[in-house]
């Protein structure tokens, strides 16, 4: 009996060697990143013929997809890799969703606790274990049209904006753009998008070390009041007419790239955008940055895109070593992924000199030292109940409609009451 | 031949049998599955631990769920009575119309429906988009101060249901239509021949006859915007979200974003008794203005 069990064994072995493993991925990626994500997973293919091959499908972003990842584990018909906020990480885990990274996986994949900064790999790790691998961080940064502010003398000797160092210097930078009356708007501000600026404001919390959550309750003693700070400086803003109001996010990205507005803060994800349409000739000479110093030191909101494993799929030890094998390689080739804007989260990436001369990543990469992420609760990370509140405040306080004070009263009051 | 009554049952038994298991397994066990869970303190997915009435006992001072309540029927308010009216106008004007343009113009108006729910948000995103919607250009050349229709919550309501009837009202006067034309001609014949005016032949003979399309068209609209979702959800996007909650909206929020399935069970419950009460009250008074007439 035991003859036959062993001579069944090494076949099903021999035969799960031979066959090649297919990978079921699913990813969020839908812009210019997703471009070049689909050129990754082609080479990966492309290099492990007959071994591995990689069956990707991209899903919408934001809340459909953790709707969808949800409801996929709980009746097994999860994907065996999937890419994931280390924001959401908190409520996946809560929710049971993910499937541990273990010390043996990361040994296997050839990475660990010293290929990434100590932010990073603290984003996925939840009471000492990992739950997902970093792949990149990916910041919000300010873009500048060098053109309109070259025109109008207020670019550095190396090309920065003036005024980058402090509330009043950048207000000015915007009051002078302004004043030169060559564009519509200073600033172009996702100010009809409370979920996108939720990014913005807590960056500006950030830089006065506030803190949205304190032992599982918001916005406790000052911090209140320093989110009422940061909000204060965006309403100025709008009240000046130095940024657009009521502006969605393809509106925004739209009044950039058409000249209309001179700076604009968004994702380092709008990258590729930028390189693509100045490729073809149709943009002006354009610069990104670290968000300028408002407050008391530099502080920059970030999330990362992590590979996770999602649970109940039962993966057999080939399929888990297949997945291994995916999630190791992308992280050792990611310098390509740099070119969609994300920061790689992998050091040794990061620290080549390929990286360093890379454009404008070189320049924005030093802020990573100054990353700040959602604090870690299950209500918090892209989509969730955090941005839900924020975004319902946001959208008439930097329009001007509501004062800040109140905005805080009422943010206060629904996130403790949620 | 001698009927066998009890072989009949029991092949009708056997008819109605798949019909049944079906009915019960979609409809009857999950409704009563979301009843236990309002009980439950429970996430999206799976039973959670017994609370009691703690769910509903909450509801009172949610203020999400006040929210909910009063723009699920403000948006009733502006869609059903006024979409009912919409539609039988155009009904009356197309009917007037006669052969080929008949059908075109009939075709046009129903051309919304026909639209997934997607299609539609894109369109009057696109059209009263703050910065580079077309009505705001209108807005400009006008003179008027832009608005951002769909990010302040004066106009948000009012703005989705205004879309909805736009987008729905082709299958009431496909309805009503059909209603016209179930109406015999020698009736207007007679009317005319007794020199009636219009109004009085719309008061005393168009509208009586079709008021069981009428009492089935608002019956329908009723019903189906007590579900509002889809328009206030894409709509509300990076909006402002809470503000814009309708009761469906609350639930989705409820069950997918906070993982509060127990929560969300209790307000679905909410829901269902409020679109039963509504609808049966509904019906009693069509049945009960039906028989006045």
């Amino acid at each position: 009996m035991n003859k036959f069990a062993g001579m069944a064994l090494g076949a099903m072995m021999a035969s799960g060697a031979q066959a090649q493993e297919t990978v079921v991925w699913w990813d969020f990626l839908g812009g210019g990143d997703g471009i070049r994500m689909k050129q990754m997973i082609s080479d990966f293919n492309a290099q492990h013929e007959g071994k591995i091959a990689i069956d990707a499908t991209t899903l919408d972003w934001g809340l459909p997809f953790y709707t969808k990842v949800q409801t996929s584990v709980a009746v097994g018909e999860a994907p065996d890799i999937m890419t994931y906020h280390a924001s959401r990480i908190p409520l996946a885990v809560k929710q049971g969703l993910l499937e541990e990274i273990t010390p043996e996986d990361w040994s296997a994949m050839g990475l660990g606790k010293d290929d990434y900064a100590p932010s990073i790999w603290d984003a996925v790790s939840i009471e000492g274990k990992q739950y997902a691998v970093p792949l990149d961080t990916h910041p919000i940064v300010l873009y500048y049209n060098k053109d309109v502010l070259e025109a109008a003398g207020l670019l550095t000797e190396d090309g920065k904006p003036k005024g980058l160092d402090s509330r009043e210097a950048f207000t000015a930078t915007l009051q002078a753009i302004k004043d030169a009356g060559s564009v519509k708007f200073p600033l172009g501000s996702v100010t009809a998008d409370g979920n996108f600026m939720f990014r913005t404001i807590y960056s500006l919390m950030g830089q006065q070390d506030g803190e949205l959550m304190t032992d599982g309750e918001f916005l406790v003693g000052d911090n209140a009041g320093k989110l009422e700070n940061a909000l204060g400086v965006l309403q100025e803003w709008t009240r000046e007419g130095l940024q657009s109001t009521y502006t969605d996010y393809p509106a925004t990205v739209a009044l950039f790239t058409s000249g209309e507005a001179a700076m604009m803060i968004n994702g380092v994800w709008e990258v590729p955008t930028m390189t693509d349409l100045q490729k073809d000739g149709k943009l002006f000479e354009w610069g990104a940055v670290e968000l300028p110093v408002i407050f008391d030191h530099p502080a920059t909101y970030s999330d990362s895109h992590a590979f996770a494993i999602p649970t109940g799929s039962d993966l057999s030890a080939e399929k888990r070593a297949a997945v291994l094998e995916v999630i190791g390689w992308i992280s050792h080739n990611s310098l390509y992924w740099a070119t969609a804007g994300h920061i790689p989260a992998y050091k040794a990436v990061t620290d080549s000199d390929d990286y360093k001369a890379m454009e404008p990543n070189a320049t924005y990469s030093s802020l990573t030292a100054n990353m700040i992420y959602d604090p870690k609760t299950p209500l918090a990370g892209i989509a969730g109940p955090i941005f839900d509140v924020m975004s319902t405040y946001f959208v008439p306080t930097l329009n001007g409609e509501m004062e800040p004070a109140k905005a805080v009263e009422e943010i206060t009051y629904e996130l403790n009451d949620m | 031949m001698i009927r066998n009554v009890r072989r009949e049952a029991l092949v009708a038994y056997v008819l109605i049998a798949p019909f049944v298991a079906v009915y019960g397994l979609i409809f009857v066990y999950p409704t009563i599955d979301m009843f236990v869970l309002s009980f439950q303190d429970a996430p999206l997915i799976g039973p959670g631990e017994w609370v009691g009435v703690e769910n509903y006992t909450r509801l009172p001072g949610d203020r999400r769920f006040d929210t909910a309540v009063w723009n699920t029927a403000y948006f009733v308010l502006l869609t059903v009575v006024p979409g009912m009216l919409v539609a039988l106008g155009i009904a009356l004007s197309i009917s007037r119309l006669s052969g080929r343009l008949q059908s075109l113009v009939m075709a046009l108006f129903f051309l919304p429906y026909i639209l997934p729910v997607s299609v539609v948000y894109r369109i009057w995103d696109w059209t009263l988009n703050f910065q580079f919607g077309i009505a705001m250009h209108v807005f400009d050349m006008i003179g008027l101060d832009r608005v951002p229709i769909f990010k302040i919550t004066t106009w948000f309501i009012p703005a989705v249901a205004f879309v909805t009837i736009w987008w729905t009202c082709g299958f009431s006067v496909l309805l009503f239509l059909a209603g016209m034309r179930a109406i015999p001609g020698e009736i207007y014949e007679a009317a005319a021949l007794d020199n009636t005016s219009r109004w009085r032949m719309f008061r005393h003979i168009t509208w009586p006859l079709l008021w069981p399309v009428t009492a089935l068209v608002l019956t329908i609209q009723l019903i189906l915007q007590l579900k509002i979702f889809d328009q206030v959800y894409l709509f509300s996007q990076g909006g402002r979200p809470n503000d814009n909650l309708v009761m469906v909206y609350y639930i989705f929020q409820r069950a997918f974003m906070n993982d509060q399935g127990g929560r969300a069970a209790a307000i679905a419950v909410v829901l269902f008794v409020m679109v039963i009460a509504i609808s049966v009250l509904n019906f009693q008074l069509m049945r009960f203005s039906d028989r006045r007439e």
